[in-house]
C-alpha cells in the first residue's frame, strides 16, 4: 500500500514536471497591487494571464521571463506563455501609474524552487565549513582573515607621489564637492519643479534614492569607507561660515557660537535615532519629488544651523541621519587613513593634525589622527595629509574588516562609544532593512498604504511596529542567543551587554551585503529610468543625451537571483569568519570561544537563511 | 584675497547661482523659440489642465508643449480638429504641431483612463 502511494506520488510529480497543464489565471491590477499577488503555477504550465486594470493604465513585466503587457480599464490585456524557467520571479507594473509605481510587485511561482534550496545548501555549507575550521582554531588563528591573509596587511596608496600630492593639494576633494554640489543644485531644482509627479520621471529622487543609494550600499561603503562624506556637498555652506575662507585655510576656530556638542552624545546613539526616525517618511521622499526636496533641504538648512551653533563637522558627526550607518559600515571598508609611524607622533608638538596649520584644518572630524583606529568617526576629509609637516599619514589598502576587532580606545570610554550605540546600530538597520523590504519588494498592498500615508491610523500603526520590532523584538531575538552563547561557552565573568555588543557587529558585513542585495533588485529593474533623467531633468521635453525617449527596460532580472545569493554568501562568509573572533575576543579563551560560538552560529545561518528565502523564495 | 580662494569662491557661484540662472535663462528661451502654447496635463482631482481654455489662430501652425506633471499617464485629443498625442506619461513632456483649418470652439480632452474622473478631464479650445 505503502510502496503503491508513493509510486503514485512520484508520477504525479513527473507528469507535473514533464506536460504542462493550461493554466488560465484573471490578474486585477489597483493602485499598487495585483490580485491575486502571488501567482503559483507548475514547471512547463501553458500560462495564460489576463490582465484586468481596476482604476488606471497599469502593465505587468515578469522578470527573468522578460515579458510584458498592459491593460487599461475597459480593455483587458493578454498574456501566454510556457513557464519553462523554476522559481520565485517578480512581477512588476510597466505603465507609470502613481508614486509608488515602481514598487507595485507580486510574485510569480513556478515549480519548485531549486534556486532557493541551493542557495540554503552552500549557505550550511559554509557554515559547517566555517565552523570546522573554528574548531580547529589555535591562539594565532584570530589574527588572519579565512585563516590566510593576515590582518596586519597594508598597502600604502601615498607611497605613489602623485597620490600623495592629490591628497595634499587643497583642490582634493574640494573639486569633487563642488562637482557634487552642482549635481545636487540640478537635483533640488528636479525635485521641486517636478512637484507632485511620480518618483521614476524625476532626476531628483532617481539621483538620490536610486542611484546613490545603490552606490553607496553596494560599492561606496564597503570599498571606500566613508568616502561620499569626503565628497558631500552638504557641509561646505557650514565650512564657509566657520572658517572665512571656502579652499584656502582661514579661521581654525568656528566664529559661531562654537559650542561642545554634550560628552553624552558623542557617539553613535543621535544617528541611531535620527535615521530611525527619518526613515518613518521613506514612503514620502523617496517617491515624490517635492517631498524629496524638503527632505534634502531640510538636510542642508540643519546643516547650517548647527555649523552656527557647535564646532567642526559636529552636523555629519551626530547629526546627518545618513552617517551612522556609513561610519558603522565604514569599519568593513577596505580603505583607511591611519598613521604610518607612531613614534614619529609622540615627538610631535603641537598635534598639527589636531589643531591645525598654514597648510590646513585641524581634524574636521574631531578625531585624533595620530591615534586613530577606526573608521568610525573618520570623513576621510583628507585635512591630516595636508596638516601633517611628516607625511606620516597614509592612505592604505587593507583586507575587509579588520576596524572590527580594533582594540578599545580611552576616547572609546569616555564618551561611552563602541557599545550599545554601535550594536543598536547594526541591529536597527536590519529591522529597517525588513521594513523597506516589506514595503519596496513585497506585493503587500496594505503595508504600502500603510508606509504612504493613505490613512492617520494607518501610518501610526506601521510606526508602532517598526519601533517595536527595531527596538524589542529583534534585540531581544538577539539576546536571547547572547544568552546561550554565553551559557554554552560556560563563561562567567564576561558582563551579557559585553557580548551583545562584541558580537553585534555580525550584522555589519551580513547587513552590507543584505542592502546591497536589495538595492541591485532596485536599481537591475529600475535603472533605465535613469537614462532618460538624465537627458530631460526637469521634464520639460529636454533631450541633452539623446536617451529621453528610452523606454523603461529592465535590465538582467534573469540574472538578478544568482547575484543576490552570491553577495550573501560573500557577506556571510566574512560574517562568520569575523563572528568567530568576536567570540574569541569575548571570552577568556579558546575553549570557551568555540562553545560560545556555536549558538551564534547557528543563529547568523537562520538569519541569512531567512533573507535568503525574504529575496528568492 | 588670494588667487586660488577667488577661482574656488567663482566656480562655488557658478556651480550653484550659475546653474540656476542657466538652467531658468535657457528654458525661457527654448519655450518662447520653440512653443507657441504650454499646457499642463493633471487629473481633474489634482487640478484639470491648465489652462483649461485656450485660443489659437486659423490657418496659423501651432506648437504646443504638453507637460504631464501628474502621478498617471495621460493622453492628449482634439477630435474634432484631427490632434493628438496618444500617451504622455507621468513627468513626461511632448510637442504636438498642428495648424488648425476649422474655425469655432471645440473640445480637447484626456484620451488615457487616468482615474476615476478621467471623463471631466477636457477642455474648449478657440479657433480664430
Amino acid at each position: 500500500m505503502k510502496r503503491i502511494s508513493l509510486l503514485t506520488v512520484f508520477c504525479v510529480f513527473c507528469a507535473a514536471f514533464v506536460y504542462g497543464e493550461d493554466r488560465y489565471l484573471e490578474v486585477r491590477a489597483k493602485r499598487f497591487a495585483y490580485t491575486p499577488s502571488i501567482i503559483k503555477v507548475n514547471k512547463g504550465d501553458n500560462v495564460r494571464i489576463r490582465l484586468i486594470s481596476e482604476d488606471v493604465a497599469h502593465g505587468l513585466y515578469i522578470d527573468g521571463y522578460e515579458i510584458e503587457i498592459s491593460a487599461i480599464p475597459g480593455m483587458d490585456g493578454h498574456l501566454t506563455f510556457i513557464a519553462d524557467k523554476s522559481g520565485k520571479f517578480m512581477f512588476r507594473c510597466s505603465v507609470t501609474c502613481g508614486e509608488f509605481h515602481p514598487y507595485m510587485v507580486g510574485y510569480l511561482k513556478v515549480g519548485i524552487n531549486w534556486n532557493l534550496y541551493a542557495g540554503a545548501f552552500l549557505i550550511l555549507l559554509l557554515g559547517i565549513g566555517s565552523l570546522t575550521a573554528a574548531l580547529k582554531a589555535n591562539e594565532n588563528s584570530h589574527k588572519k582573515l579565512f585563516g590566510v591573509i593576515p590582518l596586519s596587511w597594508r598597502y600604502e596608496l601615498t607611497k605613489f607621489k602623485p597620490v600623495r600630492a592629490l591628497l595634499k593639494s587643497r583642490w582634493f576633494p574640494f573639486t569633487f564637492i563642488l562637482f557634487n554640489l552642482f549635481v545636487f543644485v540640478i537635483i533640488l531644482i528636479a525635485n521641486f519643479v517636478g512637484g507632485y509627479s511620480t518618483g521614476n520621471y524625476n532626476f531628483g529622487v532617481m539621483m538620490v534614492w536610486i542611484l546613490w543609494w545603490f552606490l553607496l550600499m553596494t560599492f561606496l561603503v564597503p570599498l571606500v569607507g566613508r568616502s561620499w562624506c569626503m565628497i558631500c556637498p552638504f557641509p561646505i555652506f557650514g565650512d564657509w561660515l566657520q572658517r572665512g575662507k571656502l579652499i584656502s585655510v582661514g579661521r581654525q576656530k568656528s566664529w559661531g557660537l562654537n559650542k561642545r556638542w554634550p560628552n553624552k552624545w558623542r557617539n553613535l546613539w543621535p544617528l541611531v535615532i535620527l535615521f530611525f526616525l527619518s526613515t518613518w517618511f521613506s514612503g514620502f521622499f523617496t517617491v515624490r519629488p517635492l517631498a524629496g526636496g524638503v527632505f534634502l533641504v531640510l538636510i542642508i538648512g540643519s546643516a547650517i544651523v548647527i555649523s552656527v551653533i557647535y564646532g567642526k563637522r559636529t552636523f555629519c558627526l551626530f547629526v546627518c541621519p545618513v552617517s551612522g550607518f556609513q561610519g558603522l559600515y565604514a569599519n568593513f571598508s577596505a580603505c583607511e587613513v591611519r598613521v604610518k609611524n607612531p613614534e614619529i607622533c609622540k615627538d610631535h608638538k603641537p598635534k598639527t593634525c589636531v589643531v591645525g596649520n598654514e597648510k590646513g584644518y585641524g581634524c574636521p572630524w574631531m578625531e585624533l589622527p595620530y591615534d586613530m583606529n577606526r573608521n568610525t568617526y573618520c570623513g576621510m576629509c583628507m585635512e591630516c595629509f595636508k596638516t601633517c609637516p611628516y607625511d606620516n599619514i597614509a592612505l592604505n589598502v587593507r583586507p575587509f574588516g579588520t576596524d572590527l576587532v580594533a582594540e578599545r580606545k580611552h576616547t572609546d570610554d569616555r564618551y561611552k562609544r563602541r557599545g550599545l550605540d554601535e550594536a543598536f546600530k547594526a541591529l536597527t538597520m536590519m529591522g529597517i532593512f525588513l521594513v523597506f523590504f516589506r514595503a519596496y519588494q513585497t506585493p503587500s498592498a496594505h503595508f504600502k498604504d500603510m508606509i504612504r500615508g493613505t490613512t492617520l491610523k494607518g501610518f501610526l500603526t506601521y510606526i508602532a511596529e517598526a519601533t517595536v520590532v527595531d527596538f524589542l523584538v529583534i534585540p531581544i531575538i538577539f539576546l536571547l542567543f547572547v544568552f546561550l552563547s554565553k551559557k554554552a561557552s560556560g563563561n562567567k565573568e564576561v558582563s551579557l551587554k559585553q557580548a551583545f555588543v562584541n558580537f553585534s557587529y555580525c550584522f555589519v558585513p551580513l547587513g552590507i551585503a543584505i542592502w546591497a542585495a536589495f538595492s541591485i533588485n532596485i536599481i537591475l529593474a529600475n535603472g533605465s529610468y535613469l537614462l532618460h533623467v538624465f537627458s530631460d531633468p526637469f521634464a520639460w521635453g529636454w533631450n541633452l543625451f539623446g536617451t529621453a525617449k528610452v523606454p523603461w527596460s529592465p535590465f538582467l532580472t534573469g540574472v538578478m537571483p544568482y547575484l543576490q545569493v552570491l553577495i550573501i554568501l560573500v557577506g556571510l562568509a566574512f560574517t562568520l569568519d569575523y563572528g568567530f573572533k568576536f567570540s574569541h575576543q569575548t571570552y577568556a579563551n579558546l575553549k570557551e570561544a568555540k562553545k560560545g560560538w556555536v549558538p551564534m552560529l547557528v543563529f547568523l545561518l537562520a538569519v541569512t537563511i531567512f533573507c535568503l528565502w525574504l529575496f528568492i523564495g | 584675497m588670494e588667487r586660488r580662494e577667488i577661482i574656488a569662491i567663482a566656480l562655488f557661484l557658478l556651480a550653484t547661482l550659475g546653474t540656476i540662472f542657466g538652467v531658468f535663462a535657457v528654458e525661457k528661451i527654448r519655450r518662447n523659440k520653440l512653443y507657441d502654447l504650454e499646457l499642463i496635463a493633471r487629473a481633474p482631482e489634482h487640478g484639470n489642465w491648465l489652462p483649461q481654455e485656450f485660443t489659437v489662430s486659423y490657418d496659423t501652425e501651432v506648437t504646443m508643449l504638453i507637460r504631464n506633471i501628474d502621478t498617471a499617464t495621460h493622453g492628449f485629443a482634439i477630435p474634432q480638429l484631427n490632434v493628438a498625442a496618444r500617451e504622455i506619461k507621468a513627468g513626461e513632456a511632448k510637442t504636438v504641431t498642428f495648424t488648425p483649418t476649422q474655425r469655432g470652439t471645440f473640445d480637447f480632452m484626456c484620451t488615457v483612463w487616468c482615474s476615476d474622473r478621467h471623463l471631466e478631464m477636457r477642455g474648449k479650445i478657440t479657433v480664430e
